[in-house]
């Protein structure tokens, strides 16, 4: 079988015939060109070609799935009995369930083909740049690839989207160094649906590289307070993830998320307004269907400082009895502030700017802490020094709701749009 | 089952190659609150191979195990070589030939259990939390299984089979305090398949009793003093810190990147009580958590002893950066997929038992912690670190006090090992753990319990 189309719907056929009545198939081919560069020099090419079957079933609410990268009919026949000895085996559950009937649709973004010449030229560019603009910049790992890929969805409700989606990544990875002293390491990265300009001016990458060769010379964070904390683009990435964390299945089901009875409530400062747009045309990455089934759409998860959805997929959403979200998250963009972020830092005390975090996991209840990496110290409105062996503490519920400031600037990573924002009431504390 | 042998196509390679057909298979199960949240199998398999050529790679998989797709593959990796080299005519010198070769098959010789009686497991293990452990308000457990079964061949004539095994389960409990969640977690199991990993549901039963009690206490926990206290770090912690902090600093692609291990060789950075060694496979005369005997270059693997009674002995090598340092490959080279190329990847790093007993360490500290179970950790290319603390206790008057909620450790790992005044004469691994860097890998940590130093969080 070597339509597609035709393997999915062969797939969805032996799972009925398996006597399994809720059946959903995906399929998903992926090939991805690559050039890495080690210690600022191109060291490998790397074509990688990729299948991934996955076959879920439901069998009176019991739900077995198999996931295999062989699309032959022997490999996919014996799938689809392991769907049917794996949902046999499980227990019954009523939240189990595939997604209904949906008008089919195809979708489509970006080149399908990488242009490896203009690729071999940007990458060399950008080297170039660095070691030029950057002599003390060591890059550790440089990493531009093109990623296509096609994907099917079937099930046995009817629904039946298609994909076909190609765009390039970037992510630099370095150190700045004088003799034996060097900066915190730092990365940054892009997706863009094409390479019309050169690499360094994407997203943030140029102003981080230029940071770190400030960050040679560190000094210690002058004792403990409680101050303000400006987190960059980069970092902000981190703590938005975490807030996803607790509006998604796991946290919702067992029911310790901080935000499980805020749906329609106040959780942060009103000036925040977060947005998931996996399908905004702003977004080169981003996904056309959810893995449970249904077509995503752009959605708001926080407007003015109100949770207007959580992100739970369709098992999640019949296990809380809470609605279900229209996409899976991800893509996520804030709306610009009203203050430059000159404005921002000249407002601050005593705090730091915030430019990466080394931390833990936050725990259940909200609470977090980590090491500033790669951070500034701010005193009287002026960046005065890098910091060393910084401590930051506090509650990431807390810290939606201390939001002083949100920068008008933002950074288009190409699969986000965030700003700096500015966070009252945070621990600070030096060596 | 992949093909054991692949040296009917040696004749096709033309520079250095390495051919790798590999299949990894994972088994998941979580049981959340006592419903099967997933239950899924996955399998991916393929042909990879990796061409050198001048000082450049090329590197081309497929998801196909056949003559014609593994033809294809050694064709188009070549090719990838050739057109990097074109480009940058680097010059580069050949690789270290090195030749090793074996099978290693740790695949149970026990029936295998099926879906049904894994399930049942997992099952009977969230019935023991609902029975025996009160006041619980939320609990999972996860059954990860995963077996890497791979076939190497190089143009050196390395040949190699590997089926490695790991069997994870992890439960998490969560207890409230005035409504606040508090959770903690717990992974069981290690090397080897299902059946040689889990004998019956009661195996567990003393660890996870342990967990809960651990739990409980916590829950009536304080929060540290914030600050730079005598702690004693018991295994999983000194575990993570050999491998977060110092190994990874000590990978030869990570000095080149400028990491501050690359002006410590041959000079004192740790207490000279500190020994740490990233094992191959074997450590203290038993087989590690995940045993690596030819890496994935082809290199028989050998222990790198990295700090030796406190002085930096040496550094992680594939054969690349060997060549560049000029010293001999270690057999660090491993790649997760059939589709990832081999990297610069640690095995089972663990710092070496003391002579002192854990208890009289714990009775030589005035006022400070026990520090028990980390959550995650990163550390820096300076070795600057940070692990979360999720099980420990204060230490006041050499005696255990109360448990502690969750916290943070941190520190420069160069400087703290140097505080080091006692190693506990025992050891553990932490079997569970995988590494990140471009790609996951399954990775041992260990160690003894260490006296030393470190600035704690606190709230």
């Amino acid at each position: 079988m070597r339509n597609r189309r035709d393997i999915t719907k062969y797939c969805i056929d032996a799972l009925l015939k398996a006597g399994i009545p809720k059946a959903q198939c995906i399929l998903r081919d992926s090939s991805k060109d690559e050039l890495n560069a080690e210690k600022g020099e191109i060291s490998l090419l790397r074509t990688t070609n990729d299948t991934s079957l996955s076959l879920t079933g439901m069998i009176d609410d019991k739900r077995g799935s198999v996931s295999i990268n062989r699309t032959d009919a022997e490999s996919i026949d014996k799938a689809v009995r392991e769907v049917l000895e794996l949902a046999e085996s499980s227990k019954p559950d009523s939240a189990n369930d595939i997604s209904e009937m949906q008008p089919s649709e195809e979708f489509q973004k970006g080149p399908g083909e990488p242009d490896l010449d203009l690729m071999y030229d940007r990458i060399t560019a950008f080297l170039d740049y660095s070691r030029h603009t950057y002599p003390t910049l060591i890059l550790e790992q440089v990493i531009l690839d093109f990623v296509s890929k096609r994907s099917f969805f079937l099930n046995s409700n009817g629904v039946d989207f298609e994909s076909r989606h190609g765009f390039y990544g970037f992510m630099a990875m370095f150190t700045a160094k004088e003799g034996k002293e060097s900066s915190s390491f730092n990365y940054s990265g892009f997706s863009a649906g094409s390479l019309d300009r050169e690499l360094y001016e994407y997203g943030s990458m140029d102003m981080l590289m230029r940071k770190s060769t400030e960050q040679i010379r560190t000094s210690h964070f002058p004792g403990k307070i409680v101050g303000d904390m400006i987190i960059t683009p980069d970092c902000l990435d981190e703590f938005l993830s975490a807030v996803a964390m607790y509006l998604s299945d796991h946290s919702l089901i067992t029911g310790t998320s901080i935000y499980k009875d805020s749906l329609n409530e106040l959780i942060a400062d009103p000036q925040l307004t977060l947005h998931s747009r996996p399908v905004s045309d702003e977004i080169a990455s981003g996904y056309f269907f959810t893995g449970d089934g249904f077509k995503a759409e752009n959605s708001t998860i926080i407007e003015n400082g109100v949770l207007k959805t959580f992100l739970l997929g369709l098992y999640g959403a019949h296990k809380t009895g809470k609605p279900k979200a229209v996409n899976s998250g991800g893509a996520y963009m804030i709306d610009a502030g009203k203050h430059s972020l000159d404005e921002m830092i000249e407002s601050v005390e005593k705090g730091i700017l915030m430019c990466r975090i080394s931390g833990g996991n936050p725990s259940e209840n909200g609470d977090f802490s980590g090491v500033a990496k790669n951070s500034y110290y701010i005193e009287n409105g002026e960046i005065m020094y890098p910091i060393k062996e910084t401590m930051i503490s506090s509650n990431l519920g807390k810290v939606l709701k201390n939001i002083r400031r949100i920068s008008s600037e933002r950074i288009d990573f190409g699969n986000e749009i965030l700003p700096w924002v500015q966070i009252g009431d945070i621990t600070i504390s030096g060596k | 089952m992949i093909p054991k042998e692949l040296g009917r196509y040696s004749d096709l390679f033309s520079d250095y190659t390495e051919l790798r057909v590999q299949e990894n298979r994972s088994n998941s199960i979580v049981v959340v609150n006592g419903d099967v949240m997933s239950n899924s199998k996955s399998s991916s398999s393929g042909v990879s191979a990796r061409t050198y050529r001048n000082g450049v790679w090329g590197f081309v998989s497929a998801p196909e195990i056949t003559d014609d797709t593994i033809k294809k593959v050694i064709a188009s990796a070549t090719r990838n070589a050739k057109f990097l080299d074109s480009r940058e005519k680097r010059g580069g010198k050949p690789l270290p030939v090195t030749l090793a070769s074996g099978v290693k098959d740790y695949s149970t010789s026990l029936p295998r259990k099926s879906q049904k009686e894994l399930i049942e497991f997992m099952r009977e293990i969230d019935s023991r939390i609902v029975d025996m452990f009160g006041g619980i308000s939320a609990r999972t457990t996860w059954l990860r299984l995963l077996d890497m079964e791979k076939s190497l061949l190089t143009s050196d004539g390395s040949s190699a089979y590997s089926m490695t095994p790991r069997s994870i389960i992890l439960i998490s409990l969560t207890m409230e305090r005035d409504g606040e969640p508090i959770e903690l977690f717990d992974a069981y199991g290690g090397f080897g398949q299902y059946e040689d990993v889990f004998a019956t549901p009661d195996s567990l039963f003393e660890q996870m009793d342990r967990q809960y009690e651990h739990l409980r206490r916590k829950v009536e926990g304080i929060y540290p003093e914030a600050g730079v206290k005598d702690c004693i770090l018991d295994a999983h912690l000194a575990g993570i810190l050999a491998h977060e902090a110092i190994g990874h600093t000590t990978e030869a692609d990570f000095v080149r990147g400028g990491s501050i291990a690359g002006h410590y060789l041959h000079q004192e950075v740790a207490s000279p009580l500190i020994t740490l060694v990233d094992f191959a496979h074997m450590a203290l005369g038993k087989l590690c958590p995940v045993p690596v005997f030819i890496d994935d270059e082809g290199t028989q693997a050998e222990d790198a002893v990295i700090i030796d009674k406190g002085v930096l002995k040496q550094f992680m090598h594939n054969k690349e950066t060997a060549n560049l340092f000029h010293t001999k490959p270690t057999g660090n080279a491993r790649a997760f997929s059939f589709n990832d190329e081999p990297l610069i990847r640690m095995r089972n790093t663990a710092i070496l038992p003391g002579e002192s007993k854990l208890e009289e360490m714990i009775a030589s500290v005035k006022d400070g912690y026990y520090l028990m179970k980390p959550s995650n950790g990163q550390a820096d290319s300076t070795s600057e670190f940070m692990f979360g603390v999720v099980q420990g206790y204060e230490i006041r008057n050499g005696k255990r006090g109360k448990a502690l909620r969750d916290t943070t450790i941190s520190g420069v790992a160069f400087d703290m090992l140097k505080t080091v005044t006692a190693v506990s004469d025992d050891m553990k691994w932490t079997c569970s753990g995988t590494c990140g860097k471009k790609q996951p890998i399954p990775v041992g940590m260990g160690g003894p319990a260490i006296k030393c130093k470190v600035n704690i969080g606190g709230k």
